[in-house]
């Protein structure tokens, strides 16, 4: 076969529905970009299933009806990225009956122009970039078969390479939803191409009310994402010149007024797809030029809430991840801002049995697993763990302070790729700290009356003081804490304001930076990290 | 005539713009969905109010100028009958310049008689700041458009630029900066070295911990890359952290002597919003970036 025409056209855009449908909730699984709510799949399968249904009898006419009709069913990011697509596609056929190679191969590139004029910020990494890496490298093929495997093969491989691209992809693990939604598609339509036999099964369309967990959004709730906001406007002649209309004031507006903007005008409609907290304004603004054709607002902290993952597309098995072990709010949250996957909750008074850190290395699902303990205890609870697990390279740093935990872990860099190099970094750096804890004396030992405080370094009394604050700055002397570059303090969860304390460190260590921190951390009153 | 054109991600103020005779193309920023053009939509920057918003949490977005926005700046001096200088940040940092592009190649069409140039800074802020002014001196020394174009041509490759952060948060959401560790957060404590690289992006070239360390880092590379800095215009910007700066370039005076003039300029919020507050960095004349 060496032409596409109107009729083998629309067979293959249900080809690329029907293949979507199948891969749908996979796809919704995979979205985390630019917001995670977990609705790309559907709405990359209503925005093409809209265009099913059109008609024509030549290419172009087929083609452009298909994009009038997904323009008027385009919904969300992708869903309308996907829809400029295919209006690029009948812009590059338009006039043409029947498509060769030649045909085909320009019209594609003009949907790669298109796509990304629609975006107002293009981000690479994403669904625009699968779709143009698949067209450049199918450009240059002998017939329009191999240009349907190589475009297939190079999307494949482009949308493995996202989460290089796209940072937020790498950390959640999987890669780019958008672009997968337009490989299953792209698929279904080479599989019709092939000859085979198109099965678009009429579906129930998930409505937005059935899919979405109300209860996601209370009434304590922070609207984090804000609203995914979506219009068709209809330009009105009472309101705007037609002719002389310049949309770009509009969409300059637009993209100061909200997030993840996608515009284009199509004749006197102009399509908006906008992330915002305001919609009420972004709706007010726009209505000065024309006259709403139809409107979908969705709160996007709403997550839909389903589990399909494609196992080929789960990326979730990362190569490297974290599980640290802390105590205290801001510990905890430190530990997670530093990049590790699971804080397990545990500490002095707290020993967390075996069975926590197997079910955290399950939820990690990385290739190779970094454990940092914060107690010897916990460290041996921690290897004994790591020899029963079989599902990843356990690799325990022997931390046996909070301090030796944070400095491995903020010493972790996986750039060489190798598991042996990245350890011996992380313990060596582990092995450079220097960590103290003041603590309230429980019972008279030696010199120390019961209800002092005491600062502790390994499992030796080095110094006290009547309060904590006397006890941190003398602890800080007996560590020799101006030998370090930062002297790091972490203030407990009932330790009042520790007043001139920091300042009387900074003063006496000016060649150290000190920092406070809120730890939250239970037992001690400061804990003082030295590097 | 010549009518030189620079922009707001230069670090490039009203006031010294006027001293050489640029005009000004605002490169705009959002706050809670509020546009905000700098010197357009205010006369002086506050940058400790806007710098403690970010501090307070604040996250601002930068959004790129249009193809219309350019023509507005341009059109009118190519209608007059003057040519153009503009010298601005990095190409490789944004895609701006295509819409610019646009508008050149329909103002060119338009006014077949006139040119446009540029001198791209390969930089932000301060690097960018540094090359706009020795651009502007020359043109004051007397110096040929000519003469100019063919000194940015060696030169621009010759300024290097020197920063470290104090939170990663602000660089990460904006993805500007390649060879951050793969999951290097918020590092309490430890600050990543940043530089311009030739091809105008940011890099990520190792960490210290600590401020001193921090700081001694940013004088090293002076003495390693320095060339003939002291008869160029040196200089340490910061956002919104002057005490930090000052300790620069204490070190900076310790280490080389105080017979050339340091300056201190604080970054433009546009350019701020991709850092945060609290970093510092240096500009110099190098032997290479």
């Amino acid at each position: 076969m060496d032409r596409i025409d109107a009729h083998l056209f629309l067979d293959m855009v249900r080809g690329g529905a029907a293949r979507l449908g199948t891969g749908r909730k996979a796809v919704n699984d995979l979205n985390v970009f630019p917001i995670p709510d977990g609705d790309t799949g559907d709405n990359m399968y209503m925005t093409i299933f809209s265009g099913c249904k059109a008609a024509g009898n030549f290419l172009g006419e087929a083609a452009r009806n298909v994009s009038d009709a997904m323009l008027m069913g385009a919904r969300g990011n992708s869903g309308v990225i996907l829809s400029r697509i295919f209006a690029g596609f009948a812009k590059g056929v338009e006039g043409v009956s029947e498509a060769g190679l030649e045909e085909f191969s320009k019209a594609m590139q003009s949907g790669v122009r298109e796509s990304y004029l629609a975006v107002s910020e293009p981000v690479e990494g994403t669904i625009l970039t699968v779709f143009r890496e698949g067209v450049d490298a199918a450009s240059g093929s002998n017939t329009l078969g191999e240009y349907l495997d190589r475009l297939v093969t190079a999307m494949e491989q482009s949308l493995e390479h996202t989460p290089e691209l796209l940072d937020v992809l790498k950390k959640a693990g999987v890669v780019d939803s958008g672009g997968a939604g337009l490989l299953y598609i792209i698929e279904g339509m080479r599989a019709v191409f092939n000859g085979e036999a198109v099965q678009l099964i009429e579906e129930s369309l998930p409505n937005a009310s059935q899919a979405v967990d109300i209860s996601a959004f209370t009434e304590d709730s922070v609207l984090e994402f804000g609203y995914c906001t979506e219009f068709l406007l209809r330009m009105q002649r009472s309101k705007v010149d037609l002719d002389s209309f310049d949309e770009t004031v509009m969409s300059e507006w637009l993209a100061s007024h909200g997030e993840s903007l996608v515009f284009f005008r199509d004749g006197s409609i102009i399509k908006v797809h906008v992330h915002t907290h305001t919609p009420g304004d972004i709706l007010n603004h726009c209505q000065q030029y024309g006259e709403y054709l139809t409107v979908k607002i969705e709160n996007m902290t709403l997550q839909h809430h389903e589990n399909h993952m494609d196992e080929r597309f789960r990326k979730s098995r990362k190569a490297y991840g974290v599980v640290a072990v802390a105590s205290g709010e801001g510990l905890v949250e430190t530990f997670k801002e530093l990049g590790a996957d699971q804080v397990i909750e545990g500490g002095q008074t707290m020993n967390p049995p075996v069975q926590s850190f197997l079910d955290a290395f399950d939820r990690v699902n990385a290739d190779t697993v970094f454990v940092l303990p914060d107690n010897s205890n916990i460290l041996l609870t921690a290897r004994q763990a790591a020899g029963m697990y079989k599902g990843s390279d356990i690799r325990v740093i022997p931390c046996k302070t909070l301090g030796e935990g944070y400095y491995a872990l903020a010493n972790l860099d996986t750039e060489s790729g190798n598991p042996d190099e990245i350890e011996a970094v992380m313990t060596e750096a582990a092995g450079e700290v220097v960590t103290g804890l003041v603590s309230r004396a429980i019972r008279d030992s030696g010199d120390v009356r019961e209800g002092e405080f005491v600062g502790i370094s390994g499992k030796e009394i080095v110094s006290s003081g009547e309060s904590p604050e006397n006890a941190l700055v003398s602890l800080a002397g007996a560590l020799d804490a101006g030998s370090h570059d930062v002297i790091l303090v972490f203030q407990g969860s009932g330790t009042a304001e520790p007043g001139q304390a920091v300042e009387a460190l900074a003063r006496q260590y000016p060649r150290s930076e000190v920092i406070l921190k809120p730890g939250g951390q239970p037992v001690y009153e400061y804990i003082i990290v030295l590097f | 005539m010549l009518t030189l054109f620079t922009d707001t991600d230069t670090d490039i103020t009203p006031a010294i713009a006027k001293e050489y005779g640029y005009r000004l193309i605002s490169m705009p920023y959002s706050v809670d969905a509020k546009t905000v053009y700098p010197y357009v939509d205010f006369d002086e920057f506050d940058s400790r109010k806007f710098y403690d918003l970010l501090r307070s949490g604040v996250l601002p977005t930068t959004s790129a100028i249009s193809t219309e926005r350019y023509m507005e700046y341009f059109e009118p001096e190519f209608a007059a009958g003057n040519d153009i200088l503009y010298v601005h940040f990095s190409r490789a940092m944004t895609n701006t310049f295509d819409a610019m592009d646009h508008a050149v190649a329909q103002l060119k069409a338009k006014y077949p008689g006139r040119s446009f140039h540029e001198i791209d800074t390969k930089g932000i802020t301060t690097i960018s700041y540094t090359i706009a002014r020795e651009v502007g001196d020359l043109f004051k020394a007397g110096k040929s458009l000519t003469e100019v174009l063919e000194w940015a041509g060696n030169e621009v490759d010759r300024f290097a630029m020197y920063f470290f952060a104090d939170d990663l948060k602000f660089f990460r959401r904006s993805g500007r900066v390649s060879g951050l560790a793969a999951t290097m957060g918020t590092l309490i404590g430890i600050r990543p070295i940043i530089y311009m690289s030739a091809e105008g992006k940011m890099v990520s070239c190792g960490k210290e911990k600590g401020r001193i360390k921090a700081m001694e880092h940013l004088v090293q590379q002076v003495a390693d890359l320095g060339d003939d800095f002291r008869s160029h215009r040196f200089v340490i910007g910061h956002t919104d952290a002057p005490e930090l700066a000052r300790e620069v370039g204490n070190l900076i005076r310790e280490r080389f002597g105080d017979n050339f003039p340091i300056e201190y300029v604080v970054t433009n919020p546009t350019a701020g919003s991709h850092a945060g507050p609290n970093g510092v960095g240096v500009c110099f004349h190098a032997k290479h970036r």
